[in-house]
């Protein structure tokens, strides 16, 4: 009935990402957040690694590997324990790729995912988040009116990643205000359409790194052709699904880089004549959050598993993001908590974990796999 | 070309190395193994001589059947097929017996180059590629940083860095060369890469298959035994030199080292 057992492949992606994220993007972690960027050689490097031509058909100039919302997670889980900022502006060009593969037309798949199998890293994106009070995902305040050729988008996006160099973005929006899930559509907009602008890069707590840009849409314009699934459109609820259980695997390996982290210190730092691992209320700390990382990343996994056999997963994934927003600020709080005074100074990397974690419960739409 | 690349699986350094009960052998159980370093310059420099010169990239280890993941992960980042030696009496041989096992591995393979690593991290011997040579009778390269294939595919011009100065050799093909550090930045499998890995020909010999028997392979075969591992002497605690001014523990060091340490 369940089995936890990593196939082969699994094995092997996880090995390789591990070893990616270690050598690749722990070492500039540091630098990028001080600095706010996100090297463009990094973006190249992963883009090699064939994460967009490894899930799209041979026809349209892929692998055709297969794709799995399981793999993903165990792929994302290793780039997040590296860096999550890092991971999430490399993965971008998959917020495009992903709901294209799921909902898209044979014309649009023809169209766009070529795109997505060539040399270079392909920039593209989505906006979903609307700076509003409740966050609600499925409220969305954008609009787009159908019409008979075109359709015309209205409304202010916020947490764009990528949105100053990607061609294109895929805009949720509704066609008719708080109309709920089932009213959403994903319109692909060309960013250089008169009435797009993009604003000034936003100034976030975390995910320094990662280049994130509100944009708005005023009376913009877009052909009929780029609405997308033509007219059965899509299962907003499905793509939203598949992102939350991308973006809980990555908290899961931000989780966990914090509390790797904290163990190793614990054990090595000495007060009063042993270290402080062996002290309750520190080794209290450790353990529950040990638990709690094994915890999230069960959870992570239930729900890609019922996303790869095509079930019903709102359910799960609504559960799986509200439980490993809320464990990841405890985490990587802990963390800083077991390093003490050591833990609050940028030398250690517990405060860009704890940075980093604290976004999980905002954030939405980021990630997709 | 026909390249072939010995691979010896082996613990990962960050791996926390226990002696087992018996004291000649390590505890395996919470081991994470990975190809070994150098051997994996090997896979590297292989595939960037095929894509050049087309040909294929053969990768052989010997070893229980966990090798088997170091095998598909050459194969993963780009290897053409695998031969696995997987006999319980192939295991646990010294280097002569090792290299008697993979050259009765290739002896119906055809090759222009072999690449061995140095050594092997694990028991740092640096001595299976040599005797893999003298089997085979083919020149030995050993300890290279930069390899040029001559355009007639005829021979090999390497180089091996020493004190101060780099010493280039050439050599006719076929030859086996070990590697060195500074060879090259091995790439990453990549995500088809991996997913294409198992579907390449990954065949499983025994000894009997290589033309050897037991008494030539593995323990039974080698004339080297361990009697026995020790692990290294704890680190003892360093001193920490209190004083005011940089200057006062600058004279306070100097005088503990010539008192104390008597190394000045």
């Amino acid at each position: 009935m369940a089995d936890f057992t990593l196939d082969e492949d699994q094995k092997q992606i996880q090995d390789m990402m591990r070893k990616f994220a270690e050598k690749e993007l722990r070492p500039i972690a540091r630098d990028c957040d001080e600095e706010d960027k996100l090297p463009a050689d990094l973006l190249e490097k992963v883009w090699e690694l064939g994460f967009c031509p490894n899930i799209i058909p041979e026809k349209y100039g892929g692998y055709d590997m297969g794709r799995s919302a399981l793999n993903a997670a165990i792929m994302v889980e290793e780039l997040a324990w590296g860096d999550a900022s890092l991971a999430i502006g490399a993965l971008s060009p998959l917020l495009m790729a992903v709901p294209i593969l799921e909902f898209g037309t044979e014309e649009q798949k023809e169209e766009w995912l070529p795109k997505f199998c060539g040399e270079k890293f392909y920039p593209a994106t989505a906006a979903l988040m609307e700076r509003r009070i409740t966050f609600e995902p499925t409220d969305l305040h954008t609009t787009v009116e159908m019409e008979k050729e075109v359709m015309v988008l209205n409304g202010a996006k916020c947490l764009v990643p990528l949105a100053d160099q990607a061609e294109q973005i895929l805009v949720y929006a509704a066609t008719a205000k708080g109309a709920g899930a089932a009213a959403i559509e994903a319109v692909i907009v060309d960013r250089n359409t008169p009435g797009v602008t993009i604003g000034e890069r936003e100034k976030n707590m975390g995910f320094k790194p990662l280049p994130l840009f509100p944009v708005t849409f005023k009376d913009v314009e877009v052909p009929m052709t780029r609405r997308l699934g033509g007219n059965k459109g899509i299962q907003f609820m499905r793509l939203l699904n598949l992102s939350r259980a991308n973006l809980c695997a990555m908290a899961v390996g931000v989780s966990r880089a914090s509390n790797e982290y904290a163990i190793k210190y614990a054990k090595e730092r000495f007060a009063f004549g042993e270290p402080i691992a062996s002290r309750q209320a520190v080794a209290w700390m450790l353990g529950e959050s040990a638990i709690e990382v094994a915890g999230m990343r069960l959870m992570v996994w239930r729900t890609a598993w019922r996303l790869d056999r095509n079930e019903d997963a709102t359910r799960d994934a609504g559960l799986t993001k509200m439980y490993c927003a809320d464990k990841t600020m405890l985490i990587t709080d802990y963390g800083v908590q077991v390093l003490g005074g050591h833990g609050y100074i940028r030398e250690h990397p517990v405060e860009l974990w704890f940075r980093n974690g604290r976004g999980f419960d905002t954030m939405e739409g980021l990630a997709i796999g | 070309m026909n390249i072939l690349v010995c691979i010896k699986q082996v613990p990962d350094t960050e791996s926390q190395i226990k002696i087992d009960s018996g004291g000649k052998g390590i505890q395996t159980a919470d081991i994470k193994w990975v190809m070994n370093p150098y051997d994996e310059f090997g896979v590297e420099e292989a595939l960037r001589i095929k894509e050049k010169t087309g040909g294929k990239v053969t990768v052989i280890g010997v070893g229980p059947q966990r090798v088997v993941e170091s095998l598909r992960t050459a194969l993963a980042m780009g290897a053409d097929e695998a031969i696995h030696v997987d006999d319980p009496a192939a295991d646990g041989g010294d280097a002569l017996a090792t290299a008697r096992v993979l050259a009765g591995s290739v002896k119906d393979v055809p090759f222009d180059l072999i690449f061995c690593g140095q050594r092997a991290v694990d028991d740092d011997n640096a001595q299976v590629g040599a005797a893999l040579s003298e089997l085979l009778q083919i020149p030995l390269l050993s300890v290279i940083t930069k390899v040029e294939i001559s355009d007639d595919k005829a021979k090999v011009k390497v180089q091996r860095p020493v004190e101060g100065a780099t010493w280039v050799f050439e050599a006719p093909l076929p030859a086996l060369i070990t590697t060195q550090k500074g060879l090259n930045e091995p790439r990453y499998a990549s995500l088809p890469g991996i997913m294409k890995a198992k579907k390449k020909p990954l065949s499983a010999k025994k000894l009997g298959d290589l033309g050897l028997s037991p008494d030539q392979a593995g323990l039974q075969g080698s004339k080297l035994t361990i009697k026995g591992l020790t692990p290294p002497p704890e680190r003892k605690a360093g001193k920490i030199i209190e004083g005011e001014t940089a200057q006062e523990k600058g004279t306070i060091l100097v005088k503990l080292l010539r008192e104390e340490a008597k190394i000045i």
